[in-house]
């Protein structure tokens, strides 16, 4: 049985322009029935009588807050626990030690960018905490950002339905981080201070949420237009420390460009930003690069012309 | 191709369950109770073990504790699926050997990220 799609035809191309200008993604060839099922539960929530109608509402009235809510609501991904494994193993078991190595006595801070309904920012949040075990005394903070939609508000409120908590995440934790209310689980208080959620626009300024030793940005860039890829790698570059990191997803495209990182050939999808050297550093490193004779030099002599043996 | 012995006294759910099995390449066998289970493990011991709680004849919890002590019997991943929510009762089968916990309904993504997280599948 066909379904009857009820959004204007126009309306979708507008939809895309709008979700390319806004964000900087190109739809590409969502289904207008993906479309459709998201948009019409946004028109429920917002107290449209219709799709049509809060679309009419979007474009004849331009109301920025509604174009993002509209645009988060058409890019919500499908998250789980633990997302990544591979990821998450590489950064417990290599990149958080090297960090405690290089930046002592530091909070490090990690950030996971678009992080949809929080089930990422979490996943770490719960590696870090159990890597306390190991590294006692370790201070670290892990922040959640995206754009403002319902799914950023249910990470803030950390509740998950009983499947999204049986997709990535192990029993053990389940009954360690979460407590169970009625149908859904949700995330334990102590779970719950380790991470901050923020509506931030990604393609904005990042300068403001500061400095972080650990940027995750897993499955997303090449949703990007090329335009907003660049645009995304400077500001990321612009927020990680020198010496700190990059995750993309382990199945991520590498970007074209370095941007300030360096791809790292043992750590899949990880890419460090080198560690600007000291002055002591560097007067070190000139000081080895001269070549220092070991013996006397030996004093110049005009070249005298030998006669070449031709025999 | 590894094996999984499906636990469960619903026909519909050993049906189900043995579906998502095939999608992932498991070679099932079905057991309706915690006694043919373990009859089952003694003539060969499977890969994994999807078990439910409630059983007639001997429960799923009874079954778990007996295999636990059961030579050769700590090799298999166990994953309880079952309707039993509480706290209490996922805290008991994990201390009677469970590794992983499934609560009912489940879909394939539900078992296979199980099943991937034991180690079953990479």
């Amino acid at each position: 049985m066909s379904r009857v799609l009820s959004l204007r035809p126009s309306y979708y191309e507008a939809l895309k322009r709008l979700t390319l200008e806004l964000v900087g993604i190109n739809l590409g060839a969502n289904h207008p029935f993906l479309i459709e099922t998201r948009l019409a539960t946004l028109a429920r929530k917002e107290g449209f009588e219709d799709l049509n109608t809060l679309i009419d509402e979007l474009f004849s009235r331009g109301q920025s807050r509604l174009a993002i809510k509209v645009v988060s609501a058409l890019l919500e991904r499908d998250t789980h626990f633990n997302p990544d494994p591979l990821a998450i193993r590489q950064f417990a078991e290599t990149i958080y030690p090297k960090l405690l190595g290089d930046f002592p006595g530091e909070t490090l801070r990690i950030l996971s960018f678009g992080c949809s309904s929080g089930q990422e920012p979490y996943s770490f949040a719960i590696q870090l905490n159990k890597l306390r075990q190991i590294y006692p005394n370790t201070r670290f903070d892990v922040t959640g950002i995206d754009y403002p939609s319902p799914a950023l508000d249910r990470a803030g409120r950390g509740q998950y339905t009983h499947f999204e908590v049986q997709r990535g995440l192990p029993i053990r934790d389940l009954i360690s981080y979460f407590d169970r209310h009625g149908e859904d689980w949700v995330v334990k208080q102590e779970l719950r201070n380790m991470v901050t959620f923020k509506e931030h626009h990604l393609l904005s300024n990042l300068g403001e949420l500061g400095q972080f030793h650990v940027v995750i940005f897993r499955n997303g860039l090449s949703d990007y237009s090329s335009a907003a890829q660049v645009r995304v790698m400077r500001g990321l570059s612009s927020i990680v420390v020198a010496g700190g990191c990059l995750i993309l997803g382990t199945d991520d495209e590498t970007p074209k460009l370095s941007y300030g990182f360096e791809e790292q050939a043992n750590l899949k999808g990880v890419f460090m930003k080198p560690k600007k050297a000291t002055e002591d550093e560097i007067q070190a490193d000139a000081e080895n690069r001269i070549v220092r004779p070991t013996v006397a030099p030996i004093p110049y002599e005009p070249q005298r012309k030998t006669p070449v043996n031709r025999g | 191709m590894k094996t999984c012995l499906i636990v469960d006294d619903s026909k519909m759910i050993r049906r189900v369950a043995g579906r998502i099995l095939q999608d992932l390449k498991f070679e099932s066998q079905e057991a309706e109770n915690g006694q043919q289970a373990i009859e089952k493990c003694y003539s060969r011991m499977p890969d994994a073990i999807l078990l439910d709680w409630n059983m007639p004849v001997m429960d799923g919890l009874t079954f778990l504790k007996t295999l636990r002590q059961t030579p050769g019997g700590e090799q298999p991943v166990v994953v309880f699926c079952t309707a039993e929510r509480d706290v209490s009762k996922i805290v008991e089968a994990i201390e009677a050997g469970a590794n992983e916990y499934v609560m009912k309904p489940f879909d394939s993504d539900i078992i296979s990220s199980k099943f991937f997280q034991a180690g079953l599948l990479s």
